[in-house]
């Protein structure tokens, strides 16, 4: 039992992450109806941002004076510019393609992903950064079972993000119109909604959680590394196929049943298939409802 | 008639290559595998520096009889085997007289094959997997030591030195590490030590948090963990030791990298390692070192055995004053000589020997530990 216990913490974690970069690929999804495959290098990006600014607080003495001021700056700063990064990919490589078709709009979000982690490679180079993560590496014990500060703090950013997130787009005007982009792009704009502003926001909203997660990832695992994106990417695409894509709490329900998926095969099963239980599980869930889980009413609530 | 002018320049043009000889002087090519991008190529480039640092010494000393020079031709494998295959052939094109490399055992197995289609003797200065001297090929040679001798020295080491009763095993599935892993296996089974476990993961990935809260729960005295790569060990590394798994953490010379200890800081505190010894007081390592560190920097660990299999392909051309495969090797078997990793001197199926033993990682160092013949060091 403690094991089982000890194994859903651990699972629970890896969704978060996973559900936290889900979210991005759905939103883009609910308006564009694109699947941006550049998304995982925006959470590698975030990843990369996070120790370049660390690496200069430590530098400059703050980090050991101010720890959690410091990552919590670090923490905006790195989001705002991998949000500003992902609205200048798609001024650049989506924005000109509004009206072409959808299958141009993939490849050139396939050449935007490999040019993002290249990119990252012949900057930073291949090996992989430490992260300063001794700050973070403590936890506690209830009984037999113990918990990292690092893994709360996953899940209930996470959460937290989440509610958020829900908020915006269901309670506010800016979501309201979101909403509206993401029904009927003409409609909207002839209520003067600008459809590129909001287009350029949901992109910009993704890669902030998806920085987030490189982030926490990047404490989390101790280290960050030019190719970091890509798998998890793709489970976070499953993540949010699985939860009905173009739906934000299906996207983070995903992303928790493919973490959890992954932790326990290899807990019960073994370590070299955990993959194949996470695509397995889509596969399943695709085949008897191939909308997703929460994919019913894509028509009113996408985003 | 202007075209066909032109047809005909465009034509000569394109024979110019062909027409014209490029060599007056006289060279000997040989070739290098290695991977110089991707995820190994720290270790990739030590193995094409060492390989050029030993042309260097050795045309300072006098060169080859009958060569102006000795020109290098490094070829890029990524630790591919698909991509070996096609960088052998491209060897093969060049007309290379003898190979070193490649470093992983995945691709020197596909690519040693091509090799001997054209008869090309071929040393491998980082490929342990049995296999690979193992297929019966009569220019196959080894610098290295061996995956079945590695796993007897951990294992003699487990149930010697840390005197432990049971062992949690890890791998991550290349033909090189899974191998490794097996042999430990098998080897624990032979002198009585319990294995508790035996898992994989795959290559890349990031999380091993299920697999090593299952290694927690099962108690092993021994964490062993065979990996291709310092990045994955170094990860692993740091979690284990987040997750309270108090199991010592005994690993292979994969793990005998700077960086492994600059990514898990701390955590590497205590890891223990499987690796080849290079006595570094030798007058052979002297001269090596203060070459191939004035031009390339820090010596990696492949550096050396590169220098040595370089040097036994050169003096071996030189001393037979032929390129002909069956010379080098006749010339090859004779050799017996201190060369800057180890004393030289083959066996008939190509191996040179193995020279494993433990370090141990302190103060962010790696300390030499134990030594199977001397034990503590």
């Amino acid at each position: 039992m403690e094991y089982f216990i000890q194994q859903f913490i651990n699972g629970i974690t890896l969704g978060g992450v996973y559900a936290l970069i889900a979210l991005g690929y759905t939103m883009v999804y609910g308006v564009i109806q694109l699947i941006n495959f550049a998304h995982g290098e925006f959470f590698a990006a975030g990843g990369y941002m996070g120790v370049i600014l660390l690496a200069y607080m430590t530098g400059a003495g703050y980090l050991e004076t101010h720890p959690f001021l410091c990552i919590a700056g670090a923490g905006v700063l790195t989001m705002a510019y991998t949000a500003f990064l992902a609205m200048g990919v798609e001024r650049m490589a989506y924005k000109p393609l509004r009206y072409a078709s959808r299958l141009s709009l993939l490849v050139s979000a396939l050449g935007m992903s490999i040019f993002l982690s290249n990119g990252l490679m012949l900057t930073q180079g291949v090996f992989d950064k430490p992260y300063p993560s001794e700050l973070t590496h403590g936890g506690f014990e209830i009984g037999p079972i113990s918990v990292g500060y690092l893994q709360v703090i996953i899940v209930g950013m996470t959460a937290v993000l989440l509610v958020g997130l829900n908020i915006l787009v269901f309670k506010t005007r800016i979501g309201m119109a979101m909403r509206a982009t993401a029904q009927d792009k003409i409609m909207s704009s002839l209520v003067s909604i600008s459809s590129n502003r909001i287009i350029a926001l949901t992109f910009a909203i993704g890669a902030g959680l998806a920085a987030c997660a490189g982030m926490m990832t990047g404490f989390y695992y101790g280290s960050v590394r030019y190719d970091m994106g890509f798998v998890p990417g793709i489970k976070a695409f499953a993540a949010a196929v699985l939860g009905g894509i173009g739906n934000i709490t299906g996207a983070m329900l995903g992303g928790v049943i493919i973490g959890m998926v992954e932790v326990f095969g290899a807990a019960y099963i073994s370590g070299q298939y955990k993959d194949v239980f996470a695509f397995i599980i889509m596969i399943a869930v695709l085949y008897f409802k191939p909308t997703g889980i929460m994919g019913e009413n894509v028509d009113d609530t996408r985003v | 008639m202007r075209k066909q002018l032109l047809t005909m320049l465009v034509l000569g043009l394109i024979l110019v290559p062909f027409a014209v000889s490029p060599a007056a002087t006289k060279t000997l090519r040989i070739g290098s595998m290695s991977p110089l991008t991707g995820p190994y190529a720290a270790d990739g480039n030590d193995i094409k520096n060492g390989t050029l640092t030993a042309i260097e010494i050795f045309e300072e000393e006098g060169g080859i009889p009958g060569f102006d020079e000795i020109e290098l031709y490094p070829q890029d494998t990524a630790c591919d085997p698909k991509q070996a295959v096609a960088a052998a052939n491209k060897l093969l094109n060049l007309e290379v007289v003898g190979v070193i490399g490649a470093y992983c055992s995945s691709s020197t197995i596909p690519a040693s094959e091509t090799l001997a289609e054209e008869d090309i003797p071929m040393i491998t200065p980082a490929s342990t997997n049995e296999q690979v001297t193992e297929r019966g090929l009569p220019y196959m040679f080894r610098m290295c030591g061996r995956d079945d001798d590695q796993s007897k020295v951990a294992v003699q080491f487990i149930k010697e030195s840390l005197n432990a009763d049971s062992i949690f095993i890890v791998d991550d599935k290349t033909t090189y590490s899974q191998g490794l892993a097996d042999g430990v296996e098998k080897e624990c089974e032979k002198a009585g030590i319990e294995v508790l476990g035996h898992d994989h993961v795959n290559q890349g990935d990031k999380d091993f948090s299920a697999l090593l809260t299952k290694a927690k729960s099962k108690g092993a005295d021994v964490f062993y963990m065979s990996m291709q790569n310092h990045a994955t060990g170094s990860l692993m590394t740091i979690q284990a030791k987040r997750l309270g798994l108090d199991a010592q953490i005994l690993t292979q010379d994969a793990n005998m990298h700077p960086n492994f200890i600059k990514v898990a800081k701390d955590a590497a505190e205590g890891v223990m390692v499987t690796f080849g010894y290079v006595d570094e007081s030798t007058p052979e390592y002297k001269k090596y070192a203060k070459k191939f560190s004035a031009k390339y920097g820090e010596i990696g660990a492949y550096g050396t055995y590169a220098y040595d299999a370089a040097t036994v392909l050169l003096k071996a051309i030189k001393e037979s004053g032929s390129t002909d495969p069956e010379d080098i090797k006749a010339e090859i078997m004779n050799m017996n000589f201190q060369g800057a990793s180890k004393m030289v001197k083959f066996r008939p199926n190509g191996d040179s020997g193995s020279n494993y033993i433990v370090f141990v990682i302190k103060d962010g160092e790696y300390v030499k530990y134990w030594d199977p013949a001397k034990g503590k060091l």
